[in-house]
């Protein structure tokens, strides 16, 4: 029997899952949102904001929980249920599987200011609100958020908590740091140490500028660092280790 | 093809780094063509070395190579034939869809993958489930679902982990004629079970493992030791059997029944004069299969 080869044979299929499951949600969630706020206070939105205004602040309130949501269980289910052995099995590279996942969910992300904008747009009649802007910082944001959702796939199934921790802890630590900056006192040391080694998640918002200069290398470093350590997990860490056979 | 050199593993916990070793020291190899049992009690490391075959896990110590690869570079260059002990598949997958995607990731071109799986399902008996989601199968039909999808490439390299678990007595009788039918000279094929009758039947060798250790491999040429063997005797006639055949005791509540353990030359000899004067043979079966024997022995050591 000839064998199809080609790494890209199972991609439709998981295009085709994310599409079932996390656009489908994100599209009628979009649609839902620009509805209750039309409901809620109607033609005043339109007249008050601009539709960029609307879908950047809607962005910093979804994007995370999207992120996680279209990143997450990526890898650690498949590893925590067993059912790797009958995926890999077959003539398949774990780390290229999982990126081809990754990176579809990533495309899926990207789509979530379309369907918010096309939503603002018929609601208020004002336009999508769409730049490469807004692109650029849901981009860093999945490199970075999702980034570390599929390093922490590698190790357990609850990749999305871990990552929401550490979120969550990055973003106390910053606000901490700025209140220690306003008061003009020092930071403390392990503070300022823990800051620079935890993923700079603070320096992509989509209420700020996209990032530039150094601070948008070390997002970029940062990201594609743990991309890059995820895959190296699954290509030498045997997907059956840390358990007994 | 496949080849354990002194392969080992031990499990550390990370906290109290307690080791538990799972397999030590396994020499073995297997060629092309050949059908080889692997037995062994539960924990004597069956499952362990299956996943250091396919690279699920590496070894602690030693090496294992297919085809001279290490295996996970053999496993995603060239696929396997796997089915787990336990089949386990998103439950929230249907029967067909789920043969359908495991028919991709094993390399069956496009234009035959339709065709491939319906075949599959028939073979196997599960075109009635196809649409049943993967959560709603009994253990029986889950089985025959996770030995479809192990069938599903073609692949050199079939092994197979407790393949009649759940399945009932039909199954496991189709079950050894796909095994007979998947026999190939350019395919080794691995099958680890309990069922040590199921073995003998279908394997040409079998690796009986105890405590982590290879403790003796059964074959064609070397079987289980032929004193060991305990054959069941019945036979018509006022010989006294006895003492024709030293060592025959006869079986309580069963008249003309003897149960020998003998070898089998001097068994035959005796047996053959027991016939030459007038004795009658109605019965004459090993007790145990050779491999049950071996597998005593060997476990007992």
């Amino acid at each position: 029997m000839t064998r199809d080869t080609s790494p890209f044979r199972y991609l439709l299929v998981q295009a085709l899952d994310l599409a079932r499951a996390q656009l489908l949600l994100f599209v009628v969630v979009s649609a839902g949102l620009a509805g209750v706020i039309w409901k809620i206070f109607g033609d005043d939105v339109g007249r008050a904001f601009d539709a960029a205004d609307m879908v950047g602040a809607l962005l910093a309130g979804t994007l995370l929980i999207a992120i996680l949501m279209a990143a997450g269980g990526v890898a650690g289910t498949d590893i925590k249920q067993g059912y790797y052995r009958a995926l890999f099995s077959k003539p398949m590279a774990p780390w290229w599987f999982y990126l081809q996942r990754w990176l579809l969910g990533g495309l899926v992300v990207l789509t979530i200011p379309v369907w918010l904008g096309l939503a603002f747009a018929v609601a208020f009649g004002k336009g999508t609100g769409l730049s490469a802007e807004v692109f650029g910082v849901v981009a860093l944001s999945y490199l970075l958020i999702g980034g570390a959702v599929l390093l922490f796939s590698t190790l357990t199934s609850r990749d999305w908590l871990v990552a929401f921790l550490l979120y969550f802890l990055q973003a106390r630590l910053h606000d901490a740091e700025q209140i220690f900056t306003a008061l003009s006192r020092d930071v403390p040391a392990a503070m300022a140490l823990a800051l620079k080694v935890l993923p700079p998640f603070d320096l992509v918002s989509a209420r700020a500028p996209l990032p530039s200069g150094g601070d948008l290398a070390h997002v970029l470093l940062y990201g594609a660092g743990m991309v890059a350590a995820a895959l190296l997990l699954l290509r030498f860490r045997p997907l059956g280790s840390g358990g007994r056979a | 093809m496949i080849r354990f050199a002194q392969a080992g593993k031990t499990y550390r916990s990370l906290v109290r780094r307690r080791e538990i070793t799972a397999l030590a020291g396994l020499d073995l190899e297997i060629a092309r063509g050949e059908v080889v049992g692997i037995a062994g009690p539960n924990g004597a490391g069956k499952s362990t070395l299956i996943s250091l075959l396919l690279g699920f896990l590496a070894p602690s110590e030693g090496s294992v190579t297919l085809e001279g690869l290490a295996p996970r570079r053999y496993v995603e260059r060239h696929g396997v034939g796997y089915l787990t002990e336990l089949v386990n598949l998103p439950g929230q997958w249907r029967v067909q869809d789920a043969l359908h995607r495991l028919a991709i990731l094993a390399g069956v071109p496009a234009a035959a993958r339709r065709g491939r799986v319906a075949d599959t399902m028939a073979r196997l008996g599960i075109e009635e489930h196809a649409t049943k989601k993967i959560k709603q199968l009994s253990k029986g039909n889950l089985q025959r679902v996770g030995l479809g999808q192990a069938l599903l490439g073609e692949f050199d390299l079939v092994v197979l982990d407790e393949p009649t678990h759940g399945l009932d007595p039909v199954w496991t009788a189709r079950f050894r004629d796909i095994v007979v039918e998947l026999r190939r000279p350019d395919r080794a094929i691995l099958i680890a079970s309990h069922n040590l009758d199921e073995l003998e039947m279908l394997a040409d060798r079998v690796a009986i493992l105890d405590h982590g250790r290879l403790q003796r491999v059964v074959g064609h040429a070397t079987e289980a030791s032929d004193a060991s063997v305990s054959w069941r005797l019945v036979l018509e006639g006022d010989d006294d059997i006895g003492a024709a055949m030293p060592g025959a005791v006869p079986i309580a509540g069963r008249p003309g029944s003897w149960r020998v353990l003998a070898p089998r030359a001097a068994m035959s000899r005796q047996l053959a004069a027991l016939l030459q004067s007038g004795a009658i043979l109605v019965e004459c079966v090993p007790e145990q299969g050779r491999l049950a024997s071996a597998f005593r022995e060997a476990v007992r050591q």
